[in-house]
């Protein structure tokens, strides 16, 4: 493994106190894929550029309209009209230029899916309904990439790390979702989220801290609260029933 | 028996986070909504698409088991479980 550059200690200095040098270089090593650039994406995109991850491709349909800028960062006033995975990779380019980052203007399944998650360790869940998020995380759990879950309405928002073959898989978790609608955000609280999710990218990334697999972090922002909702495999689920199931020792929580 | 009652996300704007109910032998998750109904104003209209009917993003768990793949509303309640109401959120 490359050895990090003096440029690279000096500006991961205080990462690097956390997660040492040899996490330092895990962690740009690491392949991501942030799916969607709205609120959650941008916030999980800024923040993975920060931290040095090697290789981040964004993938977005849509252009920058006024109504995002209550809480997608990485855009300003003059991108309204811009196509959103491209303005994100300029942005994140800016911030950090020694990463590789890939603008895909498109939707999660006009692409295909498979191509998407080529090449990808982690997959970030930045998207805004549950038929893309299905579509995405059933390949990334038949590919063996984990797909950290992340959803958000209002003050409240909930994230769960996917582990293919440890954790159950997305259908599992939300198994009853709700109809595809424009929710109602407030825009810190995909900040919040999307700062849980790069979280969970780092410590997969560099095997430290105990990743969100076994159960949901519910987030309640209104009463400042947070919450861990255990949930089961569903009997005989058509994705994750085939593989065996365990939770690994000392990883389960209450 | 007690069970305890954990609400999530935006049921908690109609009902309490968390609370314990009692309830005789032979009880369901069905009369565990009743009661809640008959207790808290708008759970019914936010819970169910007409009167029997749960609504699609209704999740209902006991113990981590997801009702639908127990009994549904005809699931029976056992001392000390625990019930929670969890409706996903989706927006990103």
């Amino acid at each position: 493994m490359a050895a990090l550059s003096n440029e690279q200690k000096e500006r991961y200095k205080r990462q690097i106190a956390v997660v040492g040098e040899d996490g330092q270089e895990k962690i740009g090593k690491t392949r991501l894929l942030i799916a969607g650039a709205g609120g959650l994406g941008n916030t999980a995109a800024l923040f993975a550029a920060m931290a040095g991850f090697g290789s981040i491709r964004i993938i977005d349909p849509d252009r920058i309209e006024e109504t995002n800028l209550n809480r997608q960062l990485l855009y300003r006033e003059a991108d309204i009209g811009r196509p959103k995975a491209d303005t994100a990779a300029k942005a994140l380019h800016a911030m950090n230029s020694s990463i590789d980052v890939e603008p895909v203007t498109a939707a999660i399944g006009t692409t295909p899916v498979r191509d998407l998650i080529r090449g990808i360790d982690v997959v970030i869940d930045g998207l805004d309904n549950y038929p893309a998020r299905f579509l995405l995380a059933d390949a990334a759990w038949k590919c063996g990439i984990p797909f950290i879950h992340g959803a958000v309405e209002g003050f409240y928002g909930q994230v769960c790390t996917i582990i293919p073959k440890i954790s159950p898989c997305l259908r599992c978790i939300v198994p009853n979702p709700p109809p595809v609608r424009e929710t109602p955000i407030i825009g810190v609280t995909t900040g919040i989220i999307g700062c849980v999710q790069v979280t969970e990218a780092i410590k997969l990334a560099t095997g430290s801290g105990i990743p969100t697999s076994d159960h949901l972090w519910l987030w309640d922002g209104s009463r400042q609260k947070s919450d861990r909702l255990k949930i089961e495999r569903i009997p005989a689920c058509h994705i994750c029933g085939k593989d065996e199931y365990q939770i690994r020792a000392g990883e389960r929580m209450s | 028996m007690k069970v305890q009652v954990k609400a999530f996300a935006t049921f908690r704007e109609v009902m309490d986070s968390q609370f314990d109910l009692d309830f005789l032998q032979g009880a369901t998750i069905r009369t565990l909504l009743e009661d809640l109904i008959e207790r808290y104003d708008g759970v019914g209209e936010l819970m169910f698409a007409s009167p029997g009917t749960l609504r699609d993003f209704v999740n209902i768990l006991k113990n981590g088991r997801n009702i639908h793949f127990l009994g549904g509303l005809d699931t029976p309640l056992d001392d000390g479980d625990v019930i929670a109401l969890f409706p996903p959120v989706a927006g990103g």
